[in-house]
């Protein structure tokens, strides 16, 4: 199983980001020990020459880091068929201990990829390293999660056995069984169908404050991330029985399928696209004073926040015209 | 005023065979002044004009450039004194363009292409309207005695004219400073007065002028404000 071009391209890629990043970690350690751009000391004069391309490079890693989470699921779907009672990703993840976990860290590690590229795009725009400081802090956070997920990556892709008998997602998302998400698959419509409204709508409102009066960056952020996570329960309690046309089936992986148009991408991308570009207003938010980045960060963040909505329309409006579509009536 | 602060280069810093070029160099140049840089050959003054220029970094030490333009980077009032060395790329590649003109011993005129191509070259990446470029590109050509040879491809000039060729496309972004590297070696000496007559009237119009040389007609001209004479990678004196 091993030989999967999915798997060989997920450990490839997760090996060389490893690397890269921490390579990266310990320039970063360097500088926040002794970055001081007022001195012309042989050892600054270094640094600075160095954190041009090292930035360059784990921009380039984290962007892959973040492709690798779509991969990873696109692999788990693609491998359900090998494993006795699977019939998604759901079941693919299930087949030892560490598929759930892995997919957990790289969505952590992808919403802190984006904010990172974030705060790297603002920091190239000052001209005396404006966020050097919290940039390489965050990637020294970032270090120890991509180590952790690459080894819990590589334990679930060479753990897999395919005389394992696994679980089907009807089981893992079902109703009434035992489990976080059998208990997000029970979440009463009468509760989530407001909650997921009422949140978008606050999400709108706290960007017409943002865009209008510059003002919550940090409600907004708290409000993006706050959409992610309400979205897909949301999701998985009630959105996608339209999509599947079930009443009981809840399973949040087999919107990956081509029966139902692989609609789960745009979904889970937009989710993710729009957390991370919330995230992003609310980190620089945290900057607003810096003197060379005074002129750029507004334009910056209006960018971000036009996109984090944007985003979250867009996944407002495919869910809701399959709701409206669907010949299921709850 | 260009302020240097303890610049040192070091190539091949780390290796085997390290060689230092410029060595803990303090020193003011002023603005709207000639300055010049004077010393035998080895003794650091094009590498110390690179580091001025922007075109390297030193190994250690800073240079801080006085009276920017108001573009030259955002929100910088032009008063203010900035930073070079530690620049990232990007804004280094803005000064270069707005700050300084910069006229090579060699002169580095491109081959195949005509005069007021080469001229107008400098301004491409900037956007500018190519008809404004154009005319102000052969207003400099014609103050400079260049008219007829427009269209001329830059291999048939001569050396004085491939000079003030270069002079002209250093000039075509309208920089503050003025930066030449040996800039009379290879003209005769009626030529290097000529040059050093167009050196009047830059100065005269309020450029700051760097120039390196080892020719007596420059260092001992009565137009240089300052004569910087280095040995070894050090200034030895200034007078």
């Amino acid at each position: 199983m091993i030989q999967h071009p999915g798997i060989l391209a997920l450990l490839v890629a997760s090996g060389i980001v490893s690397l890269l990043l921490a390579a990266a970690g310990w320039q970063g350690f360097r500088i926040l020990l002794g970055w001081d751009l007022r001195s012309g000391s042989e050892v600054q004069l270094d640094l600075e020459r160095r954190t041009y391309l090292v930035s360059t490079l784990v921009a380039n890693a984290l962007l892959i880091q973040i492709l690798s989470l779509f991969l990873f699921i696109f692999t788990a779907e693609g491998l359900h068929n090998q494993f006795v009672g699977a019939m998604c990703a759901a079941g693919s993840l299930a087949v030892n201990a560490y598929g759930y976990p892995t997919l957990l860290m790289k969505v952590a590690t992808c919403l802190l990829a984006g904010v990172w590229l974030v705060l790297h795009r603002a920091d190239t725009q000052g001209y005396d390293y404006p966020l050097i400081r919290p940039k390489y802090l965050l990637l020294l956070v970032l270090v120890p999660l991509v180590l952790t997920e690459t080894w819990l990556q590589l334990s679930y892709l060479t753990g897999l056995k395919a005389d394992v008998m696994t679980s089907c997602c009807g089981s893992l998302f079902g109703q009434g069984r035992q489990g976080f998400a059998a208990e997000l698959a029970g979440l009463p419509l009468w509760l989530m169908q407001p909650v997921f409204w009422g949140t978008f709508a606050a999400l709108l409102a706290a960007g017409f404050l943002l865009l209008r009066f510059r003002r919550g960056a940090g409600l907004f952020a708290g409000l993006s991330l706050a959409y992610l996570f309400v979205a897909v329960a949301a999701l998985i309690s009630f959105f996608c029985l339209y999509i599947y046309e079930l009443p009981t089936h809840h399973c949040p992986f087999c919107l990956l399928k081509r029966e139902y148009g692989w609609v789960g991408y745009p979904l889970y991308a937009t989710l993710l696209g729009g957390a991370i570009a919330g995230l992003g207003v609310g980190a620089l938010g945290l900057f607003r004073n810096r003197e060379s980045l005074a002129a750029v960060l507004p334009t910056l963040q209006a960018r971000l926040a036009w996109s984090a909505l944007v985003l979250a329309a867009l996944f407002t409006l495919i869910v809701g015209l399959w709701m409206i579509l669907s010949p299921l009536r709850l | 005023m260009i302020e240097l602060s303890q610049v040192v280069k070091t190539f091949e810093a780390g290796l085997a065979t390290p060689f230092t070029a410029v060595d803990g160099v303090t020193l003011s140049i002023p603005a709207a002044r000639l300055t010049v840089l004077k010393g035998p050959s080895g003794s650091g003054k094009t590498t110390l004009l690179t580091l001025i220029g922007c075109m390297a970094r030193p190994t250690s030490g800073r240079i801080h450039l006085h009276g920017l333009a108001a573009d030259a980077l955002p929100h910088l009032a032009p008063a203010e004194a900035l930073e070079i060395t530690s620049l990232p790329e990007r804004f280094l590649t803005a000064i270069r363009r707005r700050t300084f003109g910069f006229i090579f011993q060699q002169f580095n005129l491109v081959r195949g292409i005509s005069v007021l191509e080469n001229v107008m070259l400098p301004t491409y990446p900037t956007g500018e309207d190519h008809r404004a470029v154009e005319a102000r590109a052969v207003a400099r050509l014609e103050s400079l005695g260049l008219a007829r040879h427009l269209r001329s491809s830059v291999d048939r000039l001569s050396g004085g004219e491939a000079q003030r060729v270069a002079i002209a496309r250093a000039l075509i972004n309208d920089p503050a400073v003025i930066i030449a590297d040996e800039p009379t070696a290879h003209l005769d000496s009626r030529l290097s007065e000529d040059f050093m007559g167009l050196m009047s009237q830059f100065k005269d119009a309020g450029k700051t002028l760097l120039i390196t040389s080892h020719d007596p007609i420059v260092y001992d001209s009565a137009l240089a404000d300052l004569v910087v004479e280095m040995r070894d990678g050090r200034v030895v004196s200034e007078t």
